[in-house]
């Protein structure tokens, strides 16, 4: 009877032929384990990084400190009116507010992104950002705000035109150097805001409202000074003031 | 003729409601009906869409620009606004300009018929407010991109919304939609003067 070594036991020269095919499958099973792993955390890892870049370009372009030193005035906020939604009001809010146009700008407009107290007014998404103001020195201003503005606001020629109005006439109240306004989703122009009101153009920021009421039972002048009343005429989409200005 | 707009269509589905209604899917029922309405009062219709596809803006636009007399009327449901009312709007003014030859540009074709597109507008609405309680008495503006490159009185209906509880809700307003659009585009035919335009340059 022979060893039983040598029944088991590769001849030395097919050993190697062994070992490489045994090491050969290691490593293709332990690619297969391994690379889906790595890929994974690659994935998640510059996820990671998008996300805390999008954190800091936020904290970085939304904070708009406002200087308590600054003189604190009632700024008129345009939301939707709480007696009639199809309409905007002005709310008087008591805030500090710098002297410097773009600045003050961004402190409204920011103020308005937050929205009422009554959520159910705001015309505005509240995840929408907005990622920088400029005012041209013929006094067009340029409000560019993150994507969410376009995804997030309810589509429909109504609610695009409350947001655009809302915008405008917060501006027209608290800034009087601007007198145009466009509108930017992140640096480049679109077409609609959310498929319908056009963001080609620029809009025309007119200085004076004269409009009365049109609706009787809308709210009316008799509230000024009172945090949260009402102020001035109500606007409704078919009295805005808000037009395109010329290409 | 009147050029009837389905709005959105494809990838683009317009205003959504919870309990999935979609406003590219509505607006071809409304179509369906103010086409239907409209041929009846003797009106030749053509839609800009027929099936689920998403004509760019200027392509729609394009139908109504190439006719000499068209009527432009586009469909569309919104998110928001008291359900069961219908809002009409026409566009925002735009400065009316036009080229040596005559012609008026592109982008700025809807100008020279803002007039004529505030009277539709107005017939339609009236016609709609009779049915739609709550709903305006004359047309609304905005700033709508559809209309701004048409060139033909042009006007933008709204029904409000897809918001309802109830996909039949307005399913029931689109035959009275229909019949107030009709109604209105009658109204408005006598008082249709094509102006003196040299043409649309793109």
């Amino acid at each position: 009877m022979e060893p039983i070594t040598e029944l088991v036991t590769p001849p030395s020269k097919e050993r190697w032929k062994f070992w490489l095919t045994a090491l050969l499958v290691f490593v293709v099973v332990g690619a297969a384990i391994t690379v889906p792993i790595i890929r994974r955390r690659m994935k998640r890892a510059a996820r990671l990084q998008q996300q805390s870049e999008e954190q800091a370009r936020r904290e970085l372009v939304q904070t708009v400190p406002m200087n308590p030193s600054d003189p604190r005035v009632k700024a008129k906020l345009f939301w939707l009116s709480d007696s009639d939604n199809s309409l905007l009001a002005p709310v008087a809010v008591e805030l500090p507010l710098s002297s410097d146009p773009v600045l003050r700008s961004k402190q409204v407009l920011n103020t308005l992104l937050a929205g009422p107290v009554d959520v159910e007014l705001r015309t505005l998404p509240p995840d929408a950002v907005l990622l920088a103001f400029y005012i041209l020195p013929d006094g067009t201003a340029i409000a560019d705000f993150s994507e969410a503005l376009a995804t997030s606001t309810p589509s429909g020629i109504a609610s695009e035109q409350m947001a655009v109005d809302s915008m405008a006439r917060t501006l027209e109240a608290n800034v009087p150097e601007v007198k145009r306004l466009r509108i930017v989703v992140h640096g480049q122009e679109v077409e609609t805001l959310a498929g319908h009101v056009d963001l080609t153009g620029t809009f025309v920021v007119h200085t004076e409202v004269s409009q009365p009421p049109a609706n009787p039972s809308a709210p009316v002048p008799g509230a000024a000074g009172k945090v949260g009343g009402i102020l001035a005429p109500t606007l409704t989409a078919g009295n805005s003031a808000v037009k395109l200005a010329q290409r | 003729m009147v050029v009837l707009d389905p709005a959105h269509g494809g990838t683009d589905l317009g205003a959504r409601g919870t309990g999935g209604i979609q406003e590219s899917d509505i607006v071809m029922e409304f179509a369906a009906e103010v086409r239907k309405a409209l041929e009846q009062q003797g009106f030749q219709v053509v839609q800009t869409r027929q099936a689920n596809d998403n004509p760019s803006f200027d392509d729609r636009s394009a139908i109504a620009n190439a006719q000499r007399n068209a009527v432009f009327i586009t469909l569309h449901i919104a998110s928001t606004g008291l359900p069961g009312t219908v809002r009409v709007y026409v566009n925002s003014d735009l400065p009316a300009v036009t080229t040596a030859n005559g012609f008026i540009p592109w982008d700025r074709a809807q100008a020279p018929f803002l007039g004529l597109s505030r009277k539709l507008g107005d017939l339609v609405e009236g016609m709609l407010a009779q049915r739609f309680k709550g709903s305006p008495d004359a047309a609304q503006t905005a700033t709508i991109r559809q209309l701004r490159t048409t060139a033909a009185p042009a006007i933008a209906v709204e029904v409000s919304s897809v918001v309802v509880n109830d996909r039949a809700d307005l399913d029931h307003m689109a035959p009275g939609v229909a019949d107030a659009i009709a109604r209105g585009t009658v109204a408005f035919r006598p008082l249709y003067v094509v102006p003196s335009t040299g043409g649309v340059q793109p």
